[in-house]
């Protein structure tokens, strides 16, 4: 499980895995731990510093004033590598696993990665298959083209063009 | 991609009658770790954010819409357009040229990828030099809005409110801000900002069930009316270099009356506007084309024969367009259009022979 969420934090996970992290992190204290254990190791092997105390429910609240603004990025490339941040991380769990149940004091700022990653996931999902051909016939008979002209072409131009005719 | 996965992430409950409640508002039958997060955040929706506007009569709209169309066709008009969706940003010019009753535009992408788009009276031609493809589509119709029926504009009142927002400055234009709120969701929300003194939209926004930016087209910066020089709306090759690809569809419209295949359950306010054959580059057989517009958006269905290759079904998005695709017998039957992923499926789902 503790590879699973690893790769859960570099983007990598399935759906159906994604899923039953969630299940897990909602029921059980140890794979949240385990979560919050590795974002804190995270952030102590990149030198993002340590929060101060109480940042969570303070986050938590700012958290509940914004408004949603769906962006995510786009997926990065770093399967390669999952070997080697699972080994570096294992191996730094040794060194600042203990502190990282006794700095953090709550789950929140997990939550709110958790459902970040899952966004990302989705969103790259989706954009392999759209079909440009489809997409270019279509935009003459949209009445979005008609009222703003040329500009909405740009759907069909930004999907990656095919390969070879289908 | 898994489309049992896919429709997962789009089975999305669907809106509640009041479409003013915020995320907070919202019943939790099955309380998950992901329920409650989104419980914690508080989203205004389109209502909230407009709710102060006035709301302006029905029959404005068909005339809103006109004159935006007629703004977009018959002034000239050049400038800087940003693309922004799904977390990405693309910025490209665009020049638009309206002489002797045809419309002329180029469009060239500044970043990315190079592209290039040329829409003339008779064609769209889309080039890509690094793939060294040039794609052509014959242009069929060239105003969609002279053909909108009454039915059509009466469906744009019953199924959104139109209202009059803010005033805003856009790429140094003063524009007026207006909003399309879906009442169903069945349909995105719309936020338009047009220049103040030609009705030419300088904005445009596509906004999810929530509030949220799908999509978003902006001009940073334009010059409008005046004379554009005729070069800036020539393509960059004036003839297809020779090595490179052309893939050429065509209109193909015999029999344009009946491809044999009906839309069972329609969403509400939605009505054919064109129904016939296309043949799409590659394709031997040609692919039935129906069109099926409220008035502010369409969906295209697309029903080919399905070949040796396998075929993609499923989910898919590009920007404010969903896309979703499946099997039928042997064909693939795919519905496409800037509505919500839900409605795509269900147009998709109860496509049917005549």
């Amino acid at each position: 499980m503790n590879e699973a969420i690893s790769r859960l934090m570099d983007g990598d996970a399935g759906d159906p895995e994604l899923e039953r992290l969630c299940r897990e992190c909602d029921g059980g204290a140890e794979a949240m731990r385990t979560w919050v254990a590795y974002h804190v190791i995270g952030d102590a092997m990149r030198g993002s510093g340590t929060l101060a105390p109480g940042f969570s429910h303070r986050f938590e609240a700012r958290f509940a004033g914004e408004p949603t603004m769906l962006a995510p990025r786009a997926r990065i490339a770093h399967r390669a590598n999952a070997v080697w941040a699972i080994a570096a991380t294992v191996a730094a769990v040794a060194v600042v696993g203990w502190t990282a149940v006794s700095l953090t004091d709550a789950p929140t700022t997990a939550i709110a990665r958790a459902r970040q990653a899952s966004d990302v996931h989705a969103s790259a999902l989706r954009p392999q298959s759209v079909p440009e051909d489809y997409l270019l016939a279509h935009q003459e008979y949209s009445p979005a083209t008609a009222m703003q002209g040329v500009g909405p072409y740009l759907r069909a131009v930004s999907v990656p063009l095919a390969d070879s005719p289908r | 991609m898994e489309p049992a996965i896919a429709d997962a992430q789009r089975a999305m409950p669907p809106r509640r009658a009041s479409s003013s409640a915020a995320g907070a508002a919202r019943v939790s039958h099955r309380p998950s770790l992901r329920r409650r997060l989104h419980g914690l955040v508080i989203v205004p929706s389109v209502a909230v954010l407009c709710g102060a506007a006035s709301l302006a009569h029905a029959e404005d709209v068909a005339q809103w819409l006109a004159r935006a169309a007629a703004a977009a066709r018959a002034q000239n008009y050049v400038g800087t357009i940003v693309y922004q969706h799904g977390g990405r940003v693309e910025t490209s010019r665009l020049a638009h040229i309206f002489a002797n009753g045809e419309e002329e535009d180029r469009l060239v992408s500044l970043d990315g990828p190079a592209r290039e788009v040329i829409r003339s009276a008779g064609e769209v031609r889309c080039y890509y030099p690094d793939a060294r493809v040039v794609r052509i589509e014959p242009r069929t119709i060239r105003n969609v809005f002279p053909s909108l029926s009454a039915e059509q504009q009466s469906a744009l009142a019953e199924y959104y409110d139109f209202r009059k927002a803010e005033t805003a400055r856009v790429a140094g234009y003063d524009a007026q801000a207006w909003v399309f709120e879906p009442k169903d969701g069945m349909r995105y929300g719309h936020k338009f900002w047009s220049e103040a003194g030609t009705g030419l939209l300088l904005k445009a926004r596509l906004l999810g069930e929530h509030g949220e930016v799908v999509e978003q087209f902006a001009f940073m910066d334009i010059t409008i009316g005046g004379n554009v020089d005729p070069s800036l709306v020539k393509p960059t090759w004036s003839s297809t270099p020779p090595d490179w690809t052309v893939r050429e569809g065509s209109a193909g419209e015999k029999n344009a009356s009946d491809t044999g295949w009906v839309v069972k359950s329609l969403p509400p306010g939605f009505v054919k506007i064109r129904e016939g054959f296309r043949r799409l580059r590659g394709r031997p057989d040609p692919v039935a084309h129906l069109v099926f517009s409220d008035g502010l958006v369409a969906v295209s269905v697309f029903v080919q024969p399905l070949t040796t290759a396998p075929a993609q079904v499923g989910f898919s998005q590009q920007g404010g367009v969903n896309v979703y695709s499946l099997r039928l017998d042997d064909n693939l039957v795919t519905a496409l259009g800037e509505v919500p992923g839900t409605t795509v499926r269900q147009i998709a789902s109860s496509v049917a022979r005549r």
